[in-house]
């Protein structure tokens, strides 16, 4: 089956050394990023609604999320674009960061968010994807 | 680009109703168990047109990111996009889970149920969009 043929070419073509430096170059940054963005610039939107949010993050779920967050993102950059780049990388990563903004304005009409905060979702995803397809399109080159 | 519009309608749909299905009949009961962290009913339906929007932007960009980058391995590369945005998504979900006090349960049935939405979304998608042939001069 042709497409069958071009998976196992892909897999065969496919540099793994590269792609785990850039799995976790993107998860330092969804990481970092999400610690300033979320966590310290949008604390006092995140404030004003304090009965949705936890006291104290739950770290090891956080982390979790963000290895698995980065690791499927880095797969899809790869996948998208087998022979990397970072305009297409880039481009993917504004695609999924409008993904999650939708899953956002889902939320917003359910959860009793704020205006700020689903702005500060919607544009820290978009940016935040965008970066670690940068990243993952300027590291990732296949062998 | 009428193969593309097909593909966002039919996308689309299913997005819609099994999303009414699961969160607005089967996970019911779920959400009424933690009532303060949802919005009134009469406020969730003042701001409906939220969902229907939010929807339309995640099959919009699906459907960009197929045609961009996966069109022409037809549903089998459909269902693989699907898996790889919604096990990311779910990695989201775990983000979520450590910052807001959801329940447990609600995070797993929504991660199955989106991984299940999300293959279905790749199959109806795989199926209908096709890329443009090539040209000849």
């Amino acid at each position: 089956m042709k497409t069958s043929g071009a998976w196992a070419q892909q897999k065969e073509i496919m540099n793994w050394n590269k792609f785990f430096t850039a799995f976790i170059a993107a998860f330092v940054l969804l990481f970092v990023f999400g610690f300033l963005w979320y966590g310290t610039l949008m604390r006092g939107a995140h404030d004003e609604v304090q009965a949705l949010f936890r006291i104290k993050p739950n770290y090891p779920w956080l982390i979790l999320g963000h290895i698995v967050m980065a690791f499927f993102f880095t797969m899809l950059c790869v996948r998208f674009v087998p022979a990397g780049g970072i305009s297409a990388s880039v481009a993917l990563g504004i695609l999924v960061g409008l993904v999650y903004a939708g899953a956002h304005l889902i939320s917003f009409a359910v959860e009793p968010l704020t205006t700020k905060i689903l702005c500060g979702w919607i544009a820290g995803g978009v940016i935040q994807f965008a970066i670690a397809g940068a990243i993952v399109g300027g590291i990732y080159k296949p062998s | 680009m009428k193969r593309f519009i097909l593909a966002f309608i039919g996308a689309y749909v299913f997005l819609f109703v099994w999303g009414w299905l699961l969160n607005g009949i089967l996970l019911k009961d779920i959400y009424a168990e933690t009532p303060n962290l949802w919005r009134p009913q009469s406020e969730m339906m003042s701001l409906f047109h939220w969902i229907i929007i939010g929807q339309a932007l995640i099959v919009f960009a699906f459907v960009m990111i197929y045609a961009s980058g996966f069109a022409g391995g037809g549903i089998l590369a459909g269902v693989r996009l699907g898996v790889l945005l919604e096990i990311a998504a779910i990695g989201m979900r775990m983000a979520v889970y450590a910052v807001q006090p959801f329940p447990g349960k609600l995070i797993v049935y929504g991660s199955m149920s989106g991984l299940i939405e999300m293959i279905f979304v790749g199959v109806i998608v795989g199926a209908i969009y096709k890329p443009a042939p090539a040209r000849t001069p």
